[in-house]
C-alpha cells in the first residue's frame, strides 16, 4: 500500500519518453499481421504521367548543363591556380596582400597606441600603490623604535641599581649583613612563620592531618 | 471441357511474359535463331527485338537465369555488338515471336527521322546576370553568348545523335517550362507569361 502511495504521488515522471518513429528494425521479417497485405499500386492518367516525365526530363537536362558548367569552371580556375604563372592572379594577389598588410599595419599601431595609454594608467596605479605600502611601513617601523626607545630608557634608569666591580664589596657587605630566608611556612588563616628553626606549634582544636 | 480459369494472388506488376529460361529451355537447341521481344520495348513506335545467337546454362543455384547472347534491335537500330543477358533473365517480360510472324517484325517499314539533340542550351535568366557581376568583380572578360555546353548519359541504346559543332538540333531544350505534353492539365492557367 504504502509502496503504491509513494508511485502516485511522484512529482516527476519516473520514465523519460523519447519521440521515435514507430517502425520495426530493418532486419525484422514483415509483421505477421501484415504478410499477405498487397499495398496499392497508385494510379497516375497517362496525360498526367506523360507531362511529369517530360518535366522531369526536362528539369533533369538543365539542371546536368548547370552543374557541367560549375564543375567546369572550378577545374578551369584551379588548374590556372596550380600553375600560378598567370600575372593576372599573381598581380590580384600581390595587390591582395599589400592591402592585407595595409590593414594588418593600421591595425597594429592603434592597438600599440591604445596599450601605451593602458600602460600609463596601470604604472601609476602600481606607483601609487607602492608608496601607500611604503608609508605604511615606515609608520609601522616608527612605532617600533618608539617602543624601543622606551624600553631603552626604562632599562637605563634601572642601570644605577646594578652591581658593578666597584661596587661588589659593599653589595657583598650588604648581603651578609641582612640576611634574608625565604623558607615560611603558611597555615590556614594566613599567618606566615619564617625561619628554619622555628617550632611548630599546634592550636588546640587543630588536627594533625590539616597543617 | 471448360476453360482453365487462372486467378492471380499477390501484388501486380507491369511486366508480361515469361522468364528467359522458360522460354529457351522448351526450345529445340535453346531457341538459337528465334526471336524475343520484351514487353517493356513495345511501347515504341519502332521495332524492337531480339535474335539469340548463343545460349548458357546456369547452376541450380540460379534456376530463374539463364545466359543468352543476343543481337539486339532497339527502336529500328540493330547494335553491331552482341549483347549478353544475364542479370535481367530472371524478369518475366520476355515473349516468344512466333515464326510465321518473325517476318512481320523484321521487315516493318518505320520512317527514319533522325533526332539529333542539341549540344547546348540558354542560361538561365537570374544566372545570366550572376554571371556578368561575378566576372566583372573577379576581372575576367565579360561573357558573350549566355549558353551552357549540354551532356548526356552514354548507352549503347541511344537512338538520338547529339549535334556536333554548328549542327542544327531538331529538338530545342529551353530553361522554361517548355510546351506541355499534355494541355488539358493546364487549362485556364496562362502559360506564355509564366515561360
Amino acid at each position: 500500500m504504502n509502496f503504491k502511495h509513494v508511485f502516485l504521488k511522484r512529482t516527476c515522471p519516473m520514465v523519460t519518453q523519447i519521440a521515435e518513429a514507430h517502425r520495426k528494425p530493418r532486419w525484422l521479417p514483415v509483421a505477421k499481421s501484415k504478410i499477405y497485405r498487397i499495398p496499392k499500386r497508385p494510379v497516375i492518367s497517362t496525360e498526367e504521367r506523360l507531362e511529369l516525365q517530360r518535366i522531369n526530363n526536362n528539369y533533369n537536362t538543365q539542371m546536368r548543363a548547370i552543374r557541367r558548367f560549375y564543375h567546369e569552371e572550378m577545374i578551369k580556375e584551379r588548374s590556372s591556380l596550380q600553375s600560378a604563372s598567370s600575372e593576372m592572379s599573381q598581380r590580384l594577389e600581390a595587390e591582395e596582400w599589400e592591402k592585407c598588410v595595409q590593414i594588418n599595419d593600421k591595425w597594429n599601431s592603434q592597438v600599440a597606441a591604445e596599450r601605451e595609454e593602458r600602460r600609463k594608467v596601470e604604472l601609476a596605479a602600481m606607483e601609487d600603490f607602492a608608496l601607500k605600502r611604503m608609508e605604511v611601513k615606515d609608520a609601522e617601523m616608527k612605532d617600533k623604535i618608539a617602543i624601543a626607545s622606551e624600553k631603552i630608557r626604562e632599562q637605563k634608569e634601572l642601570c644605577s641599581t646594578f652591581i658593578t666591580p666597584e661596587t661588589l664589596e659593599a653589595a657583598i657587605d650588604h648581603a651578609l649583613a641582612n640576611p634574608t630566608d625565604y623558607n615560611f611556612a603558611i597555615d590556614l588563616k594566613g599567618n606566615q612563620f619564617p625561619g628554619r628553626d622555628i617550632p611548630i606549634t599546634y592550636e588546640k582544636n587543630a588536627e594533625k592531618t590539616n597543617v | 471441357m471448360s476453360s482453365p480459369v487462372i486467378k492471380y494472388v499477390g501484388r501486380t506488376t507491369n511486366f508480361k511474359g515469361k522468364t528467359l529460361w522458360e522460354i529457351v529451355g522448351s526450345l529445340k537447341n535453346y531457341g538459337v535463331g528465334r526471336l524475343i521481344v520484351r514487353s517493356v520495348f513495345e511501347r515504341y513506335p519502332e521495332p524492337s527485338y531480339m535474335k539469340i545467337v548463343k545460349v548458357e546454362t546456369c547452376p541450380d543455384e540460379e534456376r530463374r537465369r539463364v545466359r543468352v547472347w543476343v543481337e539486339k534491335t532497339f527502336r529500328g537500330r540493330t547494335l553491331p555488338k552482341l549483347t549478353e543477358i544475364y542479370r535481367t533473365s530472371y524478369k518475366p517480360d520476355y515473349k516468344l515471336i512466333p515464326k510465321d510472324e518473325e517476318s512481320k517484325l523484321l521487315h516493318v517499314d518505320h520512317k527514319k527521322t533522325e533526332v539529333i539533340l542539341p549540344n547546348c542550351i540558354e542560361m538561365p535568366p537570374l544566372m545570366k546576370r550572376f554571371i556578368v557581376k561575378d566576372h566583372e568583380k573577379r576581372g575576367l572578360e565579360v561573357v558573350k553568348d549566355f549558353v551552357l555546353p549540354l551532356s548526356y548519359k552514354h548507352s549503347p541504346n541511344r537512338v538520338q545523335r547529339v549535334a556536333i559543332g554548328d549542327e542544327k538540333p531538331t529538338i530545342q531544350f529551353t530553361m522554361g517550362l517548355g510546351k506541355p505534353a499534355s494541355p488539358s492539365l493546364y487549362e485556364g492557367i496562362p502559360l506564355e507569361k509564366s515561360v
